[in-house]
């Protein structure tokens, strides 16, 4: 290596303090603006998209109209008669009771499912796209799929069944198989892309880690519980967010395949929010449930910052 | 860095100070908003018309139209408007696969009968999401010019003031004698909140299909209707193992009350009272027809509640698999087209303790509000509820018409729509045009759904309902 001639003495080098500061906040003047350029588009979008409607759905919830009509202020009567609606009641019953069947079912079949392909080594690409591909399906297709594969009279399972000497199963027409039946299908929706992400997730953790473990003389079972949850607790932590706030918003299955029914068994909170808002055209009763769904949310994100935090 | 965790450490105060500022001042926004916040809305208020809805609706001249005579094909053709001018939108529910192609029929003879300087752009909604996109397009400030809506639905709209109120051009003289020819119960359909909020041109009844070639077989054909003790005899006889004796909607998504009301108006109930201030389902006749319709659906007549939809259940009736079938007369079209192998009619539920009706939908032409071509707006539909025109679809897409004048030339070659016009119409008994019906009738059907698999008593049904009902009028 060969010193570079800068043609400048040392002492031309050598910063002043008061140049040195000026420098340093230029240079932090200028990254701060880089930064605040490059979030600026998305600041925008999250205030106007975001930012804007929550508030005005807040506001919204004082009132009544203001769709098609004039806007009327009627205090906390939309409060006081979402709290007093037996069938809000029964809509956040069922999409807490869906979300607690299907987020941990899809936790833990896509969790066996990404750690059978980590062991893989040759050829699970073909089984890795079987596995995404009823994750690619829309909703309203995949409510198609199932409307024909459980079909009382002539859905696969059903003639599946009477092939065995069964009798056929009701699933969506069963007051209590219909939840569970729609959580089924979100699960098998929902299995492909959170195998993959936790596949991802397992991939990306150190394996000098399990060599020692191994030599160490643990085992499958005490590698996973030790290691490998314990590692992946990132993963989990968006996991479990991103899932509780997917699953609170139940809608596309509930409405392609029960609209709520029957008896009201399906009915989720999303569909009771559609219906107020755009069937009955009660707005302010409509917002104050979304309110809700969106206090819900950020109060179950918050709840589960706090009991996932990394705690060091 | 330790600046950086300190400010990670106070950021989550200083966003909650942020939010709490938020929300105080929506709290301020809101009570501060109870003004007439109408900026893109169009008053609420609809003008009634000096002379006003009941002045024009049972006066107008009774005499028959001479035109009567002419049928559907030979009215004569009004002279074209050409001072009329401009493009209106025109949205319907789809009747029929080629609802598109029949309405461009329509509009091809408006344009050269009536207003050939009219450009009426035709769209359609979809029946199961039609309200939220009639409220959509209504919210836009800039919905089609005319709308076909239901009894069902329209009635909200009209009190939202995004309907155009009507009276003054269905009261004018020179149209009296179309207005004659239109039934009056259709007229009291469209009237009503002060107002005319369209002019009826279809209905759509909901009638029984009965597979002839199993009732003549089992004996049963001429009394299975006598009664309502009968019909449940007769649908226990025809029960085997392949055949369902019975079959009805029981789901609120197949809008299911269809099937249920005639069986409550026989009752001489209704879903709201005379006054519309709160339940009608109230007498032991209402309770006994509830417990009847509970008792069919747990006698092991029908197939598992629930288990089909509106299409499976025609689809078993086609297949020779169901031998009485609530449903829709448009089903007429399939039985004609692909003729089962058995014998087949329609029919009206049997009479109850109080009344023979038949369940009807009536369908209007409204002009919205915010249509800023009133004038051709109205030509239009002139021309759509026009003999001819009306007729022709009718019997295109297997509808019933409101025209008394025509009745008597359509479906001549269709004996089960010539059945339903006849006899089933004149029964109809449609529902109270309540703004908030739709929403009573979805409130209330879970309960009689719960009933239908045989979880309440009839009594406990309609007080379900009845709860149900008055928590909606209540709210």
């Amino acid at each position: 290596m060969t010193d570079v001639d800068t043609g400048l003495s040392s002492t031309q080098l050598t910063l002043s303090p008061e140049e040195h500061r000026r420098l340093r906040r230029r240079y932090r003047r200028r990254t701060t603006l880089t930064a605040y350029a490059f979030l600026g588009p998305n600041l925008l979008a999250f205030i106007a998209f975001l930012l804007i409607p929550v508030v005005w759905l807040f506001v919204s919830t004082f009132r009544t109209g203001g769709v098609l009509g004039p806007a009327e202020f009627v205090g906390l009567d939309n409060w006081r008669d979402t709290f007093a609606d037996p069938l809000a009641r029964t809509s956040i019953r069922n999409t807490v009771v869906y979300s607690a069947m299907a987020i941990p079912a899809v936790f833990i079949i896509a969790m066996v499912l990404a750690l059978a392909l980590r062991t893989i080594s040759r050829g699970s690409a073909p089984i890795r796209v079987a596995l995404y591909l009823p994750t690619l399906q829309p909703a309203v297709v995949a409510a198609f799929i199932f409307a024909f594969v459980l079909h009382p009279d002539f859905g696969v399972i059903n003639y599946a069944i009477r092939g065995l000497g069964g009798d056929p199963i009701n699933f969506l027409g069963d007051t209590s198989l219909a939840l569970p039946t729609i959580a089924g299908i979100e699960v098998w929706r929902g299995t492909g892309f959170w195998t993959m992400m936790f596949l991802a997730g397992l991939t990306a953790l150190p394996s000098e880690l399990y060599h020692a473990a191994e030599i160490d003389g643990a085992g499958a079972i005490r590698r996973f519980l030790r290691l490998t949850l314990p590692l992946l607790r990132p993963t989990f932590y968006f996991a479990v967010i991103f899932a509780t706030i997917v699953n609170l918003q139940l809608f596309d299955s509930v409405f392609a395949l029960t609209d709520g029914g029957p008896v009201n068994s399906t009915i989720s909170v999303s569909l009771y929010i559609y219906r107020s808002l755009f069937l009955f055209g009660d707005i302010g009763f409509g917002a104050t449930l979304s309110f809700l769904l969106v206090i819900t949310v950020l109060v179950l994100t918050g709840l589960q910052t706090f009991l996932l935090r990394d705690r060091k | 860095m330790p600046s950086s965790n300190s400010d990670r450490q106070r950021s989550p105060g200083r966003l909650w100070r942020i939010l709490a500022v938020v929300f105080v001042l929506a709290l301020v926004a809101a009570g501060c908003g109870n003004d007439d916040d109408s900026s893109g809305v169009t008053d609420p208020t609809p003008e009634v018309a000096s002379g006003g809805a009941d002045d024009s609706s049972g006066d107008a001249s009774p005499e028959p139209a001479d035109d009567s005579e002419e049928g559907t094909a030979d009215a004569p053709a009004p002279a074209p408007t050409p001072e009329l001018s401009g493009t209106i939108g025109f949205i319907k529910g789809p009747h029929s696969a080629m609802e598109v192609e029949f309405n461009e029929q329509i509009i091809a003879d408006f344009n050269s009968q009536v207003a050939p300087d009219v450009n009426v752009e035709f769209s359609t909604y979809d029946w199961p999401v039609h309200v939220a996109e009639l409220t959509t397009l209504f919210a836009s400030g800039s919905p089609p010019d005319v709308q076909y809506l239901v009894d069902l639905i329209y009635p909200a709209f009209a009190e939202q003031g995004v309907l155009h109120d009507m009276t003054d051009f269905v009261n004018d003289p020179e149209w009296a004698d179309e207005r004659a020819d239109i039934s009056p119960f259709a007229w009291d359909l469209a009237e009503q909140q002060g107002g005319t909020w369209g002019v009826p041109v279809l209905g759509a009844v909901y009638n029984i299909f009965i597979n002839e070639t199993l009732l003549e077989e089992a004996g049963l054909l001429d009394s299975w209707d006598d009664s309502y003790e009968s019909m449940l005899a007769a649908a226990e006889e025809l029960t085997t193992d392949d055949v369902f004796g019975f079959a009805a909607r029981t789901s609120a998504a197949d809008f299911a009350w269809w099937d249920w009301y005639p069986y409550i108006h026989n009752a001489g109930g209704d879903v709201l009272s005379d006054d519309w201030t709160e339940c009608g389902l109230v007498g032991q006749d209402v309770v006994d027809a509830m417990q009847f319709l509970i008792d069919i659906h747990t006698a092991g007549v029908t197939p598992a509640i629930g288990s089909l939809d509106n299409q499976g259940l025609f689809d078993l009736f086609a297949a020779g698999r169901v031998a009485i079938l609530h449903h829709e007369t448009p089903n007429i079209v399939s039985l004609n087209e692909n003729p089962p192998g058995f014998e087949w009619t329609v029919a009206a539920a049997p009479p109850g303790p109080q009344g023979h009706t038949v369940m009807g939908n009536f369908g209007i032409l409204s002009i919205a509000e915010a249509s800023n071509n009133k004038d051709a707006a109205w030509e239009f539909i002139k021309h759509w509820a026009s003999a001819p025109q009306v007729g022709r679809f009718a019997e295109q897409v297997n509808l019933q018409v409101v025209r008394t004048d025509i009745i008597g030339d359509l479906f001549a070659e269709n004996p089960a729509m010539k059945t339903v016009q006849s006899e089933l119409v004149p029964r109809v008994q449609g529902l109270q045009p309540h703004p908030q019906i739709l929403e009573a009738l979805q409130a209330a059907w879970p309960v009689a759904e719960d009933a239908f698999r045989g979880n309440l008593t009839g009594e406990e049904a309609i007080a379900g309902m009845c709860a149900a009902i008055d928590g909606v009028l209540a709210g």
